[in-house]
């Protein structure tokens, strides 16, 4: 358990969510001409982007931003979940992409932890107010999966890790989503022996803008260039922007772990409920079509279901763990069913429709291809199901 | 709602009951409380009960109290009900004055009961009838479970004083009802995964337990999810007791123990294939029990087609 666990230690008494849930909706509806894009859906990265950010800067005026997060790093307290319910507004809205605004849960909490202080409150703020935009590059061309085998080195400049003010990196990511957009990375490096795994990994707070590091971005088979390969020669990185221990990375990688299976999966049910909605308004009657939309909204319900009751159990014991795996099947397996379902009720859309409408499906029916790769395949939480949950012991 | 330390003990003093009833679960589960329990703690009371029955593979008729209970009646051993007819749930009896008339589903105790609880007409205008069992007839007491947990039922006797039910109490008494035996399938898919589990670590092929096969671990996986996904839907049906909740609680039950099963079945091989291990039980009263209060197959059309008709998605549950 990391020193100052920004998801749970702070929690304030209960407060009645309903209510807040009511106020926010309140606001965001009175304030629905500032906040609402100004294209037509689904826009381009850069348009999606820069929706986030006006929206964030918006909210962080107004002070829903803040709500949830912990004082020292210029939040208003107030338990986690409202932030959660903030997320799950915006997305239900089509306020700002889901995938992209979750982002926060998986980078400031980290921060928050394992940062140094004086650098969580300087560098937190930033992210919440819409003036930053970070990302995460854990994954490499050689290691996916396999996260520990990673090997974009951190050395300390002088050789001496003790001493060192600086550390000098080299290597590789790939699939960082928004990389080009942001202005620091959460990076995770090989620090111990090539073959130390888990044990020799170190975190750090990157700028992107610091030279030697090259962006090139890839297109998603969506056509979206949402993520990137990022290259580091010799980057130069002071030592004050290590996160948590020297060789303690792996800690680190794995603290990511609870929020985003409660905060970023709630948004992205919220944003997935939405988009049920959008395509009842759309579907032809019929009972072939009813057993479909039928299918996908109870699998969405029982997922909606699993995630409360996931949400309610870190509220109240302060962890959730590998159990959480099931809530990644449920997530990815649910989002596949609802774009298959909307392939099947609009024949022709997703297929040759050019108008925006189309796009936007296209874009995201595509998209939800991925959900069963990222955040661990589908394949993986199998295994760590099977491992940690069924205690089968190991494989092979 | 009850302490998390009494519950637990109602929970050992039901399992430990059904384990040592023989034949009559039904009797023991009366001795330690059951008409009780349902009378002060409805849901705890259902949850327990239905979710041992299920893991134990038991048979009781207490599905009839559970819907003479909501139905506004005084649950007694001795009076039993109609339920709806396989894969249905609308009201199982019809008035043809002076007769009454209907098929639908029963337990065992609507055999010999002192009384039988018909309900009539539609969802929306449903009456109640009270009849001897004399009037009552077994059409089928064979099918695939073979503990015949439920039979099919023909209804004839003479319709007097029908007494008209609130449509909300018919609704509670459909709700209530599928909570049970989604609950009682729970208990099913949990023994069922416990079984493949179990034989997955013991059985030795290839020189190794076959534990330890990918393809195996995620078939087991994969029977887990589902059944935690069931468990998560009873949870929500629970805490937000509405109609909508406990259909979709009672789709997700069929859906689940059709993955549970499959999975669970392949894993044990031809041992599960044989009448002589436990899993065809379970398999066998899943597949009987998809069918009361309606299948998932029904439900998921039937609240498909209203979500098409009101253009509307509700969330149902909030954090
Ligand atoms: C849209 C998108 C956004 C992403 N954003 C980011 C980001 O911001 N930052 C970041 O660091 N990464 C990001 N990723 C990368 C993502 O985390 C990896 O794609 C993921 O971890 C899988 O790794 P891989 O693609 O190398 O596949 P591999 O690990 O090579 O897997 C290929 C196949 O083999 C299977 N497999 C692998 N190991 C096993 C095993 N032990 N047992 C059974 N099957 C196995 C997998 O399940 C999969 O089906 C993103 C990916 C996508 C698609």
């Amino acid at each position: 358990m990391p020193p100052n666990n920004a998801g749970t230690a702070e929690s304030t008494p209960a407060i009645d969510l309903a209510a807040y849930r009511a106020e926010l909706n309140a606001w965001l509806d009175a304030n629905h001409e500032r906040l609402a894009p100004r294209y037509d859906p689904p826009g381009t990265i850069d348009d999606q982007v820069a929706q986030m950010q006006r929206v964030k800067s918006i909210l962080f005026e107004a002070g829903w931003m803040q709500r949830g997060w912990p004082e020292r790093v210029g939040g208003s307290g107030g338990p986690p979940m409202l932030r959660t319910e903030l997320g799950a507004a915006l997305a239900a809205r089509d306020l700002a992409d889901p995938g992209l605004f979750s982002l926060i849960e998986v980078l400031a909490p980290t921060l928050i932890d394992f940062a140094p202080p004086e650098l969580a409150a300087d560098a937190v703020p930033r992210l919440l107010s819409g003036a930053e935009l970070w990302c995460q590059g854990f994954s490499e061309p050689d290691s996916g999966s396999d996260l520990a085998s990673l090997r974009c080195r951190a050395a300390p400049e002088g050789g001496n890790a003790d001493t060192a003010t600086n550390w000098i990196i080299n290597g590789q990511k790939v699939w960082t989503s928004l990389a080009q957009f942001s202005d620091r990375c959460v990076l995770l490096t090989r620090t111990g022996p090539a073959d130390s795994r888990h044990r020799g990994i170190t975190a750090f707070f990157v700028d992107m803008d610091s030279p030697g590091i090259t962006v090139a971005p890839l297109e998603m088979l969506n056509g979206v260039l949402e993520f990137a390969e990022v290259f580091f020669e010799d980057v130069v990185v002071p030592a004050e922007r290590m996160l948590g221990e020297l060789n303690g990375g792996w800690a680190v990688a794995m603290d990511i772990l609870p929020y985003e299976r409660s905060s970023c999966f709630w948004q992205r049910i919220a944003f997935l409920y939405g988009r049920l909605q959008r395509l009842v308004e759309l579907a032809p009657d019929g009972d072939r079509f009813a057993e479909i939309v039928g299918e996908a909204y109870i699998q969405l319900h029982a997922l909606r279901a699993r995630s409360r009751a996931t949400q309610h159990r870190l509220a109240a014991t302060g962890t959730i763990g590998a159990e959480t795996s099931i809530d990644k099947v449920l997530v990815a397996t649910a989002e596949q069913t609802i774009y298959d379902a909307v392939r099947r009720l609009l024949p022709g859309v997703i297929e040759i429709d050019g108008s925006a409408s189309g796009e936007l499906w296209r874009n995201e029916y595509l998209y939800s291809r991925a959900s069963t790769i990222y955040g661990g395949t589908a394949e993986v939480q199998r295994n760590i199901i099977a491992r940690r949950l069924l205690d089968l012991g190991s494989e092979g | 709602m009850i302490e998390a330390s009494e519950r637990a003990a109602m929970l050992e003093s039901v399992r430990g009951a059904i384990a040592s009833a023989g034949d009559d679960v039904g009797t023991a589960l009366a001795e330690v409380g059951w008409l009780e329990m349902l009378d002060a703690e409805p849901d705890d009371a259902i949850e327990i009960v239905f979710s041992a029955i299920g893991a134990a593979n038991a048979t009781a008729s207490v599905l009839d109290d559970v819907v003479v209970s909501a139905l506004g009646r005084e649950p007694r051993a001795d009076l039993a009900v109609v339920l709806p007819s396989f894969a249905s749930w609308q009201p199982p009896g019809r008035i043809e004055a002076p007769e009454v008339a209907g098929q639908g589903l029963a337990t065992a105790r609507a055999n010999g009961a002192a009384e039988v609880l018909v309900v009539c007409g539609t969802a929306s205008e449903p009456s109640l009838v009270g009849l001897p069992s004399s009037a009552i007839s077994v059409e089928s007491a064979r099918g695939v479970d073979p503990s015949a947990a439920v039979r099919v039922v023909r209804v004839h006797g003479s319709a007097s004083n029908p007494a008209p039910v609130d449509p909300g109490a018919w609704s509670a008494a459909v709700g209530r009802g599928r909570r049970a035996v989604a609950y009682e399938i729970a208990g099913a898919c949990r023994a069922m995964l416990d079984l493949a589990r179990n034989h997955a670590l013991e059985r030795v092929q290839f020189d190794r337990p076959i534990a330890r096969f990918q393809a195996v671990r995620h078939r087991l996986a994969e029977a887990l999810v589902a059944v935690e996904s069931l468990e998560a839907a009873l949870a929500a049906a629970r805490d937000v007791p509405t109609a909508e909740t406990a259909a979709l609680a009672k789709a997700v039950a069929g859906r689940s123990a059709h993955t549970v099963a499959r999975h669970c079945q392949q894993v044990l091989g031809g041992i599960g294939f044989t009448t002589e291990h436990a899993f065809h039980r379970y398999l066998k009263r899943t597949i009987a029990l998809e069918g009361v209060f309606g299948s998932a197959d029904e439900i998921v059309v039937d609240v498909g087609r209203r979500l098409l008709s009101e253009r509307r998605v509700p969330t149902l549950v909030e954090l």
